[in-house]
């Protein structure tokens, strides 16, 4: 602690304008200076360790005549337009030149006329204003380990630059705005800026990270979004989609207002009471298996619950599924498999406490950008990293390690890092003994995976798999961190058992800084999965071939309940093709787009002899429903989500919906009622929270209450009093005994040929999220990114032909999309990448719906496809 | 091998070198000697060796510190001297070479001096020579004396032995060790060595590192280049040592990458030292580990900064960062770190090699051992020079440096480079060491001093130091980046007039502010050129701020050009030049007329320090201003059309006492502003000085009464003997304005026993009976004791009226001598003799003549003014005889007591601005304001006054004129060809004596007009902001 935190703890004013608590000291304004006895000069506060008998005078006569100096010679330089200035009242230098009573000036005014930078489409950078404190450049260099800007220049040329003093729309800025929130005068402001007249705690409505928000709302809009600081998620830090792209899509004046129903082809404007008499009626008409209900991994568990709840005790069906079947099906499967439990094992912050991060498989900075800046951060603290992923990510020039893997070869991979771990000794052989089983069997296995080999399938040169086999087992604890790259194969379940084999054999489990870690991608597709909206499975994992819990949840609501397991997500829509499934309810989901083959799954909903689709946005699976219901959708509704580590959080009604859009609980709950249901009598969703926690011994131990006064539980937490679980299977696995699974490489379903001579692989951009549903309506975010680019190799680019920026034709077995080309040495030869946002060009046109058998989840990551110059 | 056998090898090595029969030739081919042209040199010696084929070691050395010589070489001829020759040029090397190797002949001209125990008659030892004698040279010891490339040199002269004692003693011992010899950072803050070291060793941490600094960047500083250039292992040899003391495993040496020499030759000595088996792992079989890298820096001024240094090592941007926490415990990659200047290092070598007891015999109490300085500026001896701590700066820039070229003062010294402080004259007995300079303001730093004479403007070079650090401020910290700025915005409207009175308070708050709230020593030290120049030289910023004025005519906002700058009277000099170069001397006489109603008088007697100023003479010579006006004054017709107005009469009386320059100059300008002067005079002729104190032979009394002349034209009434006694007086007789300007006629009195006896007279009342038209009695043997212009014209005058034998008597050198140089040189060809370093004691009349008794004097200590304290020589005295002697010890003013006016040592005072003295309507001005002055300056003291009196009398002051014609095209300023003045004319001997005739004729019309192509016409360069 310095003097200057111990003096602020203590209730005492140093004025400064450098110092922030999540930056190292600084010690540039020099107004934090004090007298110290028995130290020679004024030191700064910030930069003086506090100590034991330190006597401190903070206000004397010297000091203060050099502050009073200090911040006259930045006045003198600054512009004086406070009154309009967006950061008046805010401003750190009005606060320290009005606690310094400074009343005249003796210093002429400089007028400073360099060009603001207004690239950004959210802030700008008036380096009119700028004080030089260098919050943001050693933001963008500690925080979130960008590397955007920095200081440039000399003395009193100095000015916070990008690279090559370019604008920062052209930088490799993230757009996050860490660096405009911790900027001390109005020199990095934000463009819409008005300030609210109060704020409400949320969650973000985007990835898996589950930052905290603060919603400022004014009237009945939201005007500004910070990172709450008290977040244990984000700590207060917020990526550019949470700052900048949330006002925007609640707001949008496309959103839906009323219900719809279709006439003779054409949407037509409906009550509610019409809508949900046709919705209950059609659904009454079909028998169970005839009938699904694809749940949102974006609707709140209350959400879910009541999704779920409609389809088994209404519908009497078990087919109710949500889109984490499309990507972390294979991690529900295999960690259940590996270790009982099929979530993330560590908390985001444990992350910091890894000497080593093994990140396979994520992009992380762009796909969970918050999670990104943790990584970074404890690779800047001394962590190696070791990067596996076909594409030269960002996060690869902080890597220690790269291993530019052949998409789809990740099985032999891994087992050959499990091979040469155990050869040279280097496993954790008492984990092994005393906490795992069938370990013999995975040593069999092994004999499949020579090094040779493996170099050969993954095109990975065989040094480069020996020191990542050496890095990930000799600094200890060792975590791994993964995403789609792993799950979304035909192979997605042998993924992820290779990974939880790997970190067993090195006693990478149960312990801070270790785990197998796979991040979740949307905001609440644990917590969708949590609540049962599985085909399998009752709310907490509780499998609906058990009698006894069968019987249950039969005698909480009331009702008999089908003993079958239902059909997965992507069973469903080829059920829908062959015409045995007949009406959909299906909520906040937009499979049209994010299905593979987009050309089946249009065949397939339009099978269907009904279709009703809850929304908040007319979506391109909307467009085929034949009823569609107005959804109210975040900020408008209460309720929790479930963040990637297992954390349950509060969102909160911030403004009410648009027009007469409802909550999604409600809507499930009167489509029930109409059906004649009862136990759908709710109000709130806290009441619905309530009869969660009665029934999933998970969650039992969660309570609104408590979500308030501690801000977040992660699960389990089986009682009033248990303290939530940061790291799991630390005693014991949840399955007992953590099970080593023998494992063969298989290759992915489709490989190039020579009709089809590339490899397509799918990813996200930072800027959008999945289907583009949100993100599309945001203005700054099509800015920053405004177009598909399929990212080709020079090499394959320059044999076909191809410039920088020229439209192609992108052709597989299954369909053609056309795209902008981006020439790029990220992607290797041999592979282009596409990511899935942009409905202009819907890459899943070109993706296979193979599956992996386990999960039956798509194989998005391979298929191989043929790339044209368009003419 | 181990350090015996290395050592013996070397030895053996070196013996055979200096026994061979084959000569050897060192070339000083340091960065310094290059820039000179050493390597043409050198391939000119090759050359002329392989022509005579004479076998001969040809070896590049380092420097030994004599800049000014460079390039410089050694030639070593088995069993003779080494001889040293500077100023090498490629034509004559060659020569050189075969004279001495061939011929045996040796160049007297060039030689420098020998080295070696035999003596070349005739020839100094080189280290001797006034620049290298009063140096010790430790840390330099081997430069330019070995082979930097060669490690075996090195260790032939003890090199490495200081490690290999090292390493036989314990870490804490060395550590000791160094801490006796009390040895102290020689980067700049001057901090124990022995106690960083320590505290670095104490610190927990397991890898450790050492750094060289040797990012040296201050504008000419070259120490640790040179160092580095001439014997790089003396520092590898110093890191060893700490290293080993601190337990660090790997060091950093971190040089800019601007001095690629110096990284050649480190990389050679790294390169050597590790083949040595001196770094590596177990060096000198002691178990101790050590690997060297160097590290090339993009010069950044604040990498000098240990910390930004370390930032920079880590490849991030070179910035300071606060301490605690010290570099000792979180320094590189947040390891325990110790960091020294490259001298730092060098001398812990000399000390592990020679022990701290012999090492703190040099120094100062507090400040031991030496320290190189880079000696550069207004300074004979430009060069490195090494002394002992404690040294005077006196004997550096007078001893060792040689004094200031062209016969210029000092004005101060800039010691520890930008940051450092300027020292004053008054200051150069200070003893150079830690406290000493800290004490005037200033600092060591890491040793770059550079002298200013009075040419230098202290704003002006106070706005260059910190126009430096302002450009290298990294921008860490508000009050370096945005106060030095403040400050140089403050110093630049300054230096362009248009400074204010409150900004002087404002510079010194921003000063105080910046050196205590700055970040690093880069901006506590920022200030100090402008602290220190306030301090010493407020007069000179005063001068900018009040009278728009630059002493040292430098400043381009306010100059025009330097020699009407300079001139007190402000005459507008160029433009007239360029009416004489396009022959029209009316129209330049018309400029002249603007300012002075002298012209004439002027043209003859002005002591023209505007040629000093002259740019021209940065070239050649300055262009011969004075004589230029003189052509003007002669061939110029004088256009009364031009200059008759008719002001207003203001109908106000005003009575100026004095006719003089100074009174009948205000006289002039007050009748033309329209008031009825009166001037009173109490000799019978008008002129004042001018007329009684100028010997007739360079002022012809007919000139003086032209001009005069022409002052009457303008209504000036002069009443001729006619004595004021008392100002008040003519106030109550209607008077409105009454201006003093008596001159300074009173002879000091020279207190020599027998000065009031006949035959002894004072030099103004010799001259003054002399040009009153009497003709004093000299003698056959006149003595005039004194050594100014008075003195050497009443030498001259006895001359002429017949004494055949003159001598002046003056007791420092005859270089000390006041008068002009060009008067001198007239009085010794016309016969005058001068006794220099003979001080009079006392005169008795013996028989017929005078007896003088004088003591001998001898030049002793240096003044800090720059002139040697004179004693007198023991047991001495010698007797001349003289018929007469004249006392010139100068005059002070005689203020009749009955003005009644307040007098500070005998002169009126006054406000230098308005020449009010305390009474109402009484001002004064002129000599009885300012002790004896010039003609030029009286002239412009009147002008003020009559500004000032106008005034007061309801006027607006203004007494600009435009006399001239427009001038039309202004032409181009001309590329110079070199080319000197014009010799000055003079007549022939045998027409000077025996006569008062003027001895110097003007120039012709051709001459005059080639002449004045001459000038650079320095008011038509447009000057840039920067």
């Amino acid at each position: 602690m310095s003097v200057l935190e111990a003096a602020r703890a203590a209730g005492i004013y140093i004025p400064t304008l450098c110092y922030h608590p999540d930056l190292q000291p600084y010690g540039g304004c020099r107004l934090c200076l004090v007298e110290i006895e028995g130290v020679r000069g004024l030191p700064t506060a910030c930069t003086t360790p506090a100590a034991e008998g330190l006597r401190v005078r903070t206000e004397t006569e010297a000091v203060n005549k050099v502050r009073r100096i200090t911040v006259e010679l930045l006045i003198a330089d600054h512009p004086s337009d406070c009154l309009t200035c967006s950061s008046n009242q805010k401003c750190e230098l009005q606060k320290v030149a009005a606690y310094l009573g400074l009343r005249e000036l003796r210093l002429p005014k400089k007028a400073l006329d360099q060009p603001v930078d207004d690239s950004n489409p959210f802030f700008s950078l008036d380096r009119n204003k700028c004080i030089l404190c260098a919050r943001c450049t050693r933001t963008c260099e500690s925080v979130t380990c960008v590397g955007a800007i920095d200081m440039a220049y000399r003395g009193y040329q100095m000015k916070v630059a990008t690279l090559g003093d370019r604008p920062i729309f052209d930088s490799i800025c993230q757009s996050c705005g860490e660096c405009m929130v911790r900027c001390p005068v109005g020199a990095l402001s934000p463009k819409k800026s008005l300030p609210p007249d109060h704020e409400i705690i949320s969650t973000c409505a985007y990835c898996g990270v589950g930052c905290s928000l603060l919603l400022g709302v004014r009237g009945e809009k939201i005007v500004s979004v910070r990172g709450n600081p008290a977040g244990p998620a984000n700590s207060g830090k917020l990526c550019v989609k949470g700052r900048f792209g949330i006002a925007d899509f609640v707001h949008s004046p496309e959103r839906l207002t009323v219900p719809l129903i279709k006439k003779n082809g054409r949407f037509e404007k409906a009550g509610w009471e019409e809508a949900l008499d046709l919705v209950a009626r059609k659904l009454g008409a079909y028998q169970p298996e005839e009938l699904a209900v694809i749940s949102s991994s974006r609707a709140s568990n209350e959400d879910n619950y009541i999704a779920q709840k409609l389809a088994r005790a209404v519908l009497h069906t078990n087919n109710v599924d949500n889109c984490a079947r499309v990507c972390h099906g294979p991690t529900l499967a295999g960690l259940i498999n590996s270790f009982g439990s099929g979530a993330q094992t560590n908390n985001i912050k444990d992350m910091s406490n890894a000497a080593c991060l093994m990140v396979i498989g994520s992009n992380t900075p762009e796909a969970h950008p918050v999670i990104g800046f943790e990584v970074k951060q404890a690779i800047q603290r001394g962590a190696k990293l070791i990067v596996i992923n076909p594409r030269e990510i960002r996060l690869v020039r902080q890597a220690d390690l790269w291993l530019r893997i052949k998409p789809g070869t990740d099985v032999a991979l891994i087992m050959v890092i499990i091979r040469l771990i155990l050869e040279t000794g280097r496993q954790d052989q008492e984990f092994i003994d005393n906490r795992c089983e069938n370990f013999a069997a995975l040593q069999e296995s092994l004999k499949e995976f020579p090094l040779d080999r493996v170099s050969e399938i993954t095109t990975i040169p065989a040094e480069q798999i020996i020191a990542a086999a050496k890095m990930y087992a000799d600094y200890r604890p060792a975590s791994i961190l993964y995403t789609l790259g792993i799950t979304e194969h035909t192979h997605g379940t042998d993924n992820v058992m290779a990974l939880a084999n790997l970190a067993m054999i090195t006693g990478n489990v149960g312990k801070p800084g270790s785990g197998v870690n796979p991040l979740r991608g949307q905001n609440n597709v644990q917590g969708a999965c949590d609540m049962g909206a599985l085909p399998g499975l009752f709310p907490g994992y509780q499998s609906v071939t058990n009698p006894n819990l069968r019987a249950k949840f039969e005698k909480a609501w009331g009702c008999t309940l089908n003993p079958q397991p239902g059909l997965t997500l992507t069973a469903m829509y080829r059920a829908a093709g062959e015409k045995k499934l007949k009406a959909v309810y299906l909520i906040g989901e937009d499979p049209v787009l994010s299905e593979p083959d987009m050309h089946h799954t249009i065949a397939a909903l339009k099978n269907l002899e009904f279709l009703a689709v809850q929304e908040i946005f007319m979506s391109e699976t909307a467009k085929l429903a034949d009823v569609v219901l107005p959804a109210s959708g975040f900020a408008s509704d209460d309720g929790t989500f479930t963040n990637t580590e297992r954390r349950v959080q509060r969102v909160r009604k911030a403004v009410p919906p648009p027009g007469e859009a409802k909550p999604d609980w409600e809507i499930g709950c009167l489509i029930a009622r109409k059906m004649g249901a009862k136990g759908f009598e709710f109000t709130h969703p806290e009441q619905i929270w309530n009869e969660i926690a009665s029934l999933a011994p998970s969650f039992s131990g969660i309570s609104y209450q408590r979500l308030e006064e501690e801000f977040g539980l992660q699960w389990p937490c089986t009682s009033a009093s248990h303290p939530g679980t940061c790291i799991l299977h630390t005693e014991g696995f949840t399955r007992g005994k953590g099970q080593f699974i023998p494992l063969s490489y298989r290759p992915s379903a489709e490989l190039p040929d020579n009709d089809y001579p590339l490899i397509l692989t799918t990813g996200r951009s930072l800027y959008h999220y999945h289907t583009g549903t949100m993100t599309r309506q945001v203005p700054g975010l099509n800015r920053l990114r405004s177009e598909e680019l399929v990212e080709i190799n020079p090499d394959d680019a320059a044999a076909l032909g191809i410039d920088q920026g020229d439209m192609v034709t992108v052709t597989s077995r299954r369909g053609r999309v056309d795209s902008r080309a981006k020439i790029t040495t990220d992607c290797p030869q041999g592979v282009v990448f596409m990511t899935f946002h942009f409905k202009e060009s819907p890459t899943n046109a070109l993706t296979n719906s193979a599956w992996d058998p386990i999960s039956q989840t798509p194989e998005y990551k391979v298929c191989a496809v043929k790339v044209k110059k368009k003419r | 091998m181990n350090f015996t056998e290395l050592r013996t090898r070397a030895h053996a090595e070196w013996q055979a070198l200096e026994n061979s029969d084959r000569p050897i030739i060192l070339v000083g081919s340091a960065t310094c000697g290059r820039a000179a042209g050493a390597l043409e040199v050198l391939q000119a010696i090759k050359t002329r060796l392989s022509e005579i084929k004479v076998d001969c070691l040809l070896t590049e050395v380092g420097c030994i510190g004599t800049c000014y010589l460079e390039p410089v070489i050694n030639i070593i001829k088995p069993g003779q001297p080494h001889l040293y020759y500077g100023n090498v040029t490629p034509e004559i090397a060659g020569q050189l070479v075969e004279d001495y190797l061939v011929n045996n002949k040796v160049n007297p001209d060039l030689v420098l001096g020998t080295v070696g125990e035999t003596l070349i008659p005739g020839i100094p030892k080189l280290f001797d020579l006034p620049m290298l004698k009063p140096q010790v040279r430790i840390v330099l010891r081997n430069c330019g004396l070995i082979d930097p490339q060669n490690i075996t040199h090195y260790l032939a002269r003890d090199g490495y032995s200081g490690l290999n004692r090292a390493l036989s003693l314990t870490p804490e011992e060395v550590i000791d060790e160094i801490k006796k010899a009390g040895l102290r950072g020689r980067g700049g803050a001057g901090f124990s060595t022995g106690l960083k070291w320590e505290f670095c060793r104490q610190a927990p941490g397991k890898n450790k590192y050492v750094i060289c600094n040797a990012d040296e960047g201050d504008p000419g500083a070259f120490m640790n280049r040179s160092l580095l250039e001439g014997d790089p292992h003396s520092v590898l040899e110093g890191l060893l040592i700490g290293a080993y003391a601190i337990g660090a495993t790997r060091g950093f040496i971190y040089c800019r990458a601007e001095k690629p020499l110096a990284i050649e030759r480190l990389r050679t000595a790294l390169k050597q030292a590790r083949e040595a088996g001196l770094t590596g792992s177990n060096i000198l079989g002691s178990g101790f580990n050590f690997e060297i890298e160097l590290r090339e820096g993009a010069g950044a001024f604040v990498c000098g900064e240990e910390t930004a240094l370390i930032a920079s090592i880590e490849g991030k941007r070179g910035m300071p960062s606060p301490r605690p926490p010290f570099p000792a415990r979180s320094g590189l990659w947040g390891q325990p770190t110790n960091l020294n200047n490259v001298e730092t290092w060098a001398n812990a070598a000399v000390i592990l090699q020679k022990g701290s007891r012999w090492y703190s015999q040099f120094g100062s109490p507090l400040s031991k051992g030496t320290k190189t300085f880079a000696l550069a500026g207004k300074i004979n001896h430009t060069g490195l020079i090494e002394i002992p701590f404690g040294t005077p700066l006196k004997t550096i820039i007078y001893d060792i440096g040689g004094g200031i070229p062209g016969g210029k003062r000092f004005k101060a010294v800039q010691t520890g480079g930008p940051s450092g402080g300027c020292v004053p004259s008054a200051h150069l007995d200070q003893p150079v060491d830690y406290e000493s300079l800290a004490k005037v303001g200033s600092i060591v730093g890491s040793g770059g001093m550079v002298v200013m004479d009075e040419d230098t403007c202290m704003v002006d070079i106070a706005r260059f130091f910190l126009s430096f650090i302002q450009s290298e401020s990294c921008g860490k910290c508000v009050p370096c980046r945005m106060g030095t700025r403040q400050m140089l915005d403050i110093l630049k409207r300054i230096t362009q007039g248009e400074g204010k009175p409150e900004d002087l308070d404002l510079l010194a708050d921003l000063a105080e502010s910046i050196k205590a709230g700055s970040l690093c020593g880069l901006g506590q030290t920022a200030p100090n050129a402008v602290i220190t120049t306030l301090r010493y030289f407020r007069h000179e910023y005063e001068a900018h701020i009040k009278r728009q004025h630059c002493d040292a005519a430098v400043c381009k906002g306010l100059v025009t050009a330097p020699c009407s700058h300079t001139c007190p009277a402000g005459i507008d000099v160029p433009r007239y030049i360029r009416f004489i170069g396009k022959n029209q001397p009316d129209e330049a006489l018309a400029v002249i007329r603007e300012k002075i109603p002298f012209p004439s008088v002027c043209g003859l007697v002005c002591y023209h320090p505007c040629e000093a100023r002259c740019k021209r003479g940065q070239l050649d010579e300055p262009v011969a201003i004075r004589m230029l006006k003189r052509y003007a004054s002669e061939y110029g017709q004088f256009s009364h059309k031009k200059i008759d107005r008719k002001p207003a009469e203001s109908g106000k009386k005003i009575a100026v006492i004095g006719s003089g320059p100074a009174g009948l100059t205000a006289a002039y300008y007050l009748a033309r502003s329209g008031h009825a002067v009166t001037v009173f005079e109490s000799s019978p002729q008008a002129g004042g000085m001018l007329r009684t104190g100028i010997p007739a032979f360079r002022l012809p009394k007919k000139i003086l009464d032209a001009e005069i002349t022409e002052i009457k034209k303008q209504g000036v009434t002069i009443k001729a003997s006619t004595r004021v006694e008392s100002p008040d007086l003519l106030i109550a007789e209607g008077f409105k304005a009454v201006l003093i300007a008596i001159g300074a006629h009173q002879p000091v009195k020279p207190g020599i026993e027998g000065e009031d006896l006949p035959g002894v007279v004072y030099a103004v009342d010799f001259l003054q009976s002399l040009n009153l038209g009497k003709h004093p009695h000299v003698g056959q043997r006149a003595a005039v004791i004194g050594g100014g212009n008075v003195a050497i014209d009443a030498a001259r005058c006895a001359l002429r009226l017949g004494a055949p034998e003159v001598t002046i008597i003056y007791r420092r050198s005859q270089s000390d001598m006041p008068a002009s140089p060009e008067e001198i040189a007239d009085a010794l060809a016309e016969g005058v003799r001068i006794k220099p370093l003979t001080l009079p004691i006392g005169l008795q009349k013996m028989n017929n003549h005078l007896a003088m008794v004088c003591t001998r004097m001898q030049p002793g200590e240096m003044e800090t003014s720059g002139r040697r304290l004179i004693a007198p020589v023991p047991n001495s005295e010698v007797i001349f005889n003289f018929d007469t002697v004249i006392c010139a010890a100068g005059q002070i003013p005689e203020v009749p007591a009955g003005f009644k006016l307040t007098l500070s040592n005998s002169t009126i005072q006054v406000d230098p601005e308005t020449m009010k003295t305390g009474k109402p309507g009484i001002f004064a001005c002129g000599d009885t304001v300012s002790g004896p002055a010039s003609v030029i300056e009286a002239i412009a003291s009147g002008r003020s006054a009559a500004i000032s009196i106008d005034r007061y009398l309801g006027g607006t002051g203004d007494i600009e004129e435009t006399l001239a014609s427009p001038e039309g095209e202004k032409p181009g300023i001309p590329e110079p060809e070199e080319r000197g003045r014009p010799r000055r004319p003079i007549l022939p001997l045998a027409e000077r004596i025996g006569n008062f005739n003027q001895v110097e004729p003007g120039y012709s019309q051709e001459l005059a007009i080639t002449e004045a192509t001459r000038c650079l016409r320095c008011d038509l360069e447009e000057h840039s902001d920067e």
